[in-house]
């Protein structure tokens, strides 16, 4: 059935101002809001120009990224009556200023770091507006918020909620201020995108969230109707020189409208100020657009806020089309004439139907979207058909190695928990490949290739889908601490680009030249779940496998402090799990759908999930086995969850608490995704797992399930194809 | 000219991780960025911080970055020219 998505709420915490007016004014203003940082003290220097966000309330020990994200998402929601189904959420850096204090001032009570994760933004909105559906979030650097949008129109599209808030939200931090300075990407002069002289970038914050529902509201303000995404597979820092990914995502988001480039009344631009970025994507509009369309880029006004940054512009472009005003390409003197673009030099009034607004990052990961005047054009035709995804093949990584290794100790009923050494890990990897890269990259290329060669496919995969709870803590850590050690005077280029959440994925899709969607989650002990959700979501019938990863790294000095489910004397355990997928069932290992994520706050959760899995009886019927995923930090309240659904479910099957086997880590639910490939591959459960004899996946009840417990309740399926 | 040379072979080959490589077989009139040693702009930068830290040299990569560092040898001869207070 044809879906549209429509726009019903926004709001907008940027440089230029708190809310929709006095954004819009700024705009008509042509009034840049880059100043010199006053955030936080620097030890030497000037400071540079950045983007800051003036006059948020302080609030005694929430970081600021979590209030600059609630507060754009009070103003998207203010005229709901309910809470969203779902909310997704762009974000890189989630409470890192407060932790850079907390590191240097070496606190080491973890409660205080409670605020750190990604995914503690999300779930922090969730918890303030009673929503009790899944709090995705999304992490692929610059595109962030872009990307967000664009899996919240797919959630939407496929009816899997009727009301979605989206967005991004990045706050100024010390990482991000000295590492894109590292990288020379700064202007020191303000930021000037797309003028001859310009030199760079400059950081900022912000948030902006829109409220997409399907549900046409009173006065939509307009409508979101298509997305592309693509990924460069070039570079981890620099775009490609003929932009290469960007118009890919470009076509992809105007197929997806069903739109021509005549179409497009108004392209809102990437439009950096880097010199790389802004030729990149000015090679690229004038491949698709053989006579542009007026175009400007905002940074020249508000900054370059990150993950923000996608989901202000989508705010800025639904302005457009409902204002029929175009914002100039502020701060941008003489044109670039290399780039052959004539940017907008004033605001101007213009009708304005349809707005293509662009978004990329690091990693080479792109993200456009078309939003429109609501019921202008023809809604898209829907071009998805079942969901669930064929496994064709997996691997896994722990602390006994790899997947062998891990399934032969396994099979013994022995724990696999533990941190293998580095280059155990590396070595399916070329040592040029990676010789910059530390243990998360390398878990992640090593999981990548090991589940391609396992699939048997000659051709490679070409989206790539990736969860970690926490990111890239070696590179994080190392930059950090050079930062501090060097008196902030010689942070390294290096552990910045690979401190990125979405850098592993990149890193795989330059490994495969996979140039299609690729996307980072990071949901705590989830995350491994919401890249398989956005797998499910965006991987086209017919379209070439994709790769579906979850890995975490041990760190000895961050994953204590950060991860609440680690102690400082708890056996420090990583690792992952990869799969090589596709729509294709024919020749699949087997299959797997995630039928359940939802906030275990939520009234009747365990009654929903038992409905969601078929109800009770089919549930006895069908699955043999329960893996359940019970962090530490909520063993409780885990283990009262599992009785509950045992009680209510009256579920026959035997239990394998699997961190018990994995260890504490955040993805180790990818790994007994692995184990319950592994299982129904070889048609048994090992006796051994399960105090008895070999358990075997025969007859009619031949499914495995594997439960998140915990805050979220969720739910993964495995079953014959 | 050939300590520092030598100095900043061992250097390179450790911030960079070039684990092919050993001092005796770094060919210092060799291709340095785009060759067969994989180096690319990130490397550079992390050169450059090198640079500035352990020889107080600054260097903007962005304008003169790509000459200096065509190979180690011409980057041992920026150093040695804008080192504070040596005179050429």
């Amino acid at each position: 059935m044809e879906k549209r998505v429509y726009i019903a709420g926004l709001g907008i915490i940027s440089p230029l101002g708190e809310g929709l007016a006095a954004t819009e004014e700024a705009l008509r203003d042509n009034r840049s809001a880059i100043r010199p940082l006053d955030l936080f003290p620097l030890l030497h220097g000037e400071p540079l120009p950045t983007g800051q966000v003036r006059g948020l309330a302080e609030q005694s020990d929430l970081p600021r990224t979590h209030r600059l994200a609630l507060n754009a998402a009070r103003q998207a929601m203010a005229s709901a009556n309910t809470p969203p189904d779902a909310i997704i959420l762009g974000n890189t850096t989630g409470g890192i200023l407060t932790t850079e204090a907390l590191l240097r001032a070496k606190a080491d009570n973890k409660e205080l770091y409670r605020y750190h994760g990604l995914n503690s933004v999300a779930e922090y909105l969730a918890q303030e507006l009673g929503c009790c559906g899944m709090a995705m979030t999304v992490s692929t650097a610059c595109s962030s918020g872009a990307v967000a949008i664009a899996l919240a129109l797919e959630m939407l599209r496929r009816g899997k909620a009727k009301a979605v808030l989206a967005g991004g939200v990045d706050s100024l931090c010390r990482l991000t201020y000295f590492g894109f300075h590292s990288l020379q990407l700064v202007d020191r002069q303000g930021c000037h995108p797309l003028d001859a002289d310009r030199h760079g970038m400059a950081v900022a914050e912000g948030a902006a969230m829109l409220l997409l529902t399907t549900e046409k509201p009173a006065r939509p303000l307009a409508e979101l109707l298509g997305a592309g995404l693509s990924c460069d597979a070039y570079h981890p820092a620099a775009p490609h020189p003929e932009g290469r990914g960007a118009l890919r995502a470009m076509q992809a988001a105007l197929a997806d409208a069903g739109l021509n480039p005549t179409e497009i009344s108004y392209i809102n631009l990437h439009g950096t100020g880097t010199p790389e970025n802004d030729l990149a994507e000015a090679k690229a509009v004038r491949t698709l657009f053989a006579a542009p369309p007026p175009l400007s880029s905002i940074k020249g006004a508000t900054g370059h806020s990150l993950a923000a940054s996608g989901a202000i512009e989508a705010v800025v472009a639904a302005i457009a089309v409902a204002k029929d005003f175009l914002p100039a390409n502020t701060g941008c003197r003489n044109p670039d004439p290399a780039l052959g673009l004539t940017p907008l030099r004033q605001p101007t009034n213009q009708a304005t139907t349809a707005v293509l607004s662009n978004s990329f990052g690091f990693g080479g990961n792109n993200g456009c979207l078309v939003i429109a005047k609501a019921d202008r054009f023809p809604p898209p035709s829907p071009k998805h058909g079942k969901a669930g995804l064929a496994i064709h093949g997996y691997a896994c990584l722990t602390g006994a190695g790899d997947t062998a290794a891990t399934l032969t100790l396994l099979a013994q009923g022995l724990p696999v928990a533990g941190t293998a050494d580095l280059a155990g890990i590396s070595a399916n990897l070329p040592p040029n490949l990676v010789r910059r890269l530390k243990r998360l990259p390398r878990l992640t290329l090593s999981l990548a290739l090991s589940a391609h060669q396992d699939s048997g496919f000659e051709a490679k995969p070409a989206a790539v889908f990736m969860g970690t709870g926490w990111g890239a803590l070696s590179e994080t850590h190392d930059f950090l601490t050079r930062l501090a050690d060097s008196g902030e005077q010689f942070p390294s280029p290096t552990d910045f680009v690979g401190s990125v959440h979405n850098g592993p994925a990149g890193q795989t899709a330059i490994l495969f030249g996979a140039s299609g969607a690729n996307i980072t989650a990071s949901g705590g002990d989830y995350s491994f779940e919401q890249a398989l959700f956005a797998a499910d979501l965006m991987l086209e019938e017919g379209q070439k496998s994709a790769l579906v990863l979850g890995a975490d790294e041990g760190h000895p000095v961050l994953s204590p402090l950060l991860d609440p489910s680690i102690a400082p004397d708890t056996l420090l355990a990583d690792g992952g799990g990869g799969f090589c997928l596709s729509r294709k069932t024919a020749g699949a290992q087997c299959l797997v759908r995630i039928p359940f994520y939802q906030r275990s706050a939520a009234e009747g959760g365990i009654k929903a999930l038992i409905d969601a899995l078929g109800g009770a009886q089919t549930l006895n019927g069908k699955y043999a086995l329960l893996l359940a995923g019970i962090p530490a930090a909520v063993r409780e309240e885990g283990e009262g969850q599992l009785a509950e659904f045992l009680a209510q479910s009256g579920l026959q099957a035997p239990v394998i608490r699997y961190r018990e086997f994995t260890g504490e880590f955040a993805s180790a639910s990818a790994v007994a995704a692995v184990m319950a490939a592994s299982f129904l591959a070889s048609g048994k459960v090992p006796g051994l797992l399960v105090s008895g004899d070999d358990l075997a996946l025969a007859g009619k009840k031949n499914a495995i399930l594997v439960l998140g417990l915990g805050r979220y309740l969720s739910a993964m399926k495995f079953s014959r194809p | 000219m050939n300590k520092l040379t030598a100095e900043l072979k061992v250097k390179i080959i450790d911030i960079l991780n070039l684990q092919d490589l050993s001092p005796e077989n770094f060919d210092e009139n060799d291709r340095l960025v785009g060759g067969a040693l994989g180096i690319d702009s990130i490397d550079v930068l992390e050169m450059v911080v090198m640079v500035e830290r352990d020889y107080g040299v600054v260097i903007n990569s962005q304008e003169v970055g790509e000459k200096i560092f065509s190979s180690l040898a011409s980057l041992a001869e920026y150093i040695k020219e804008n080192t504070p207070g040596s005179s050429p």
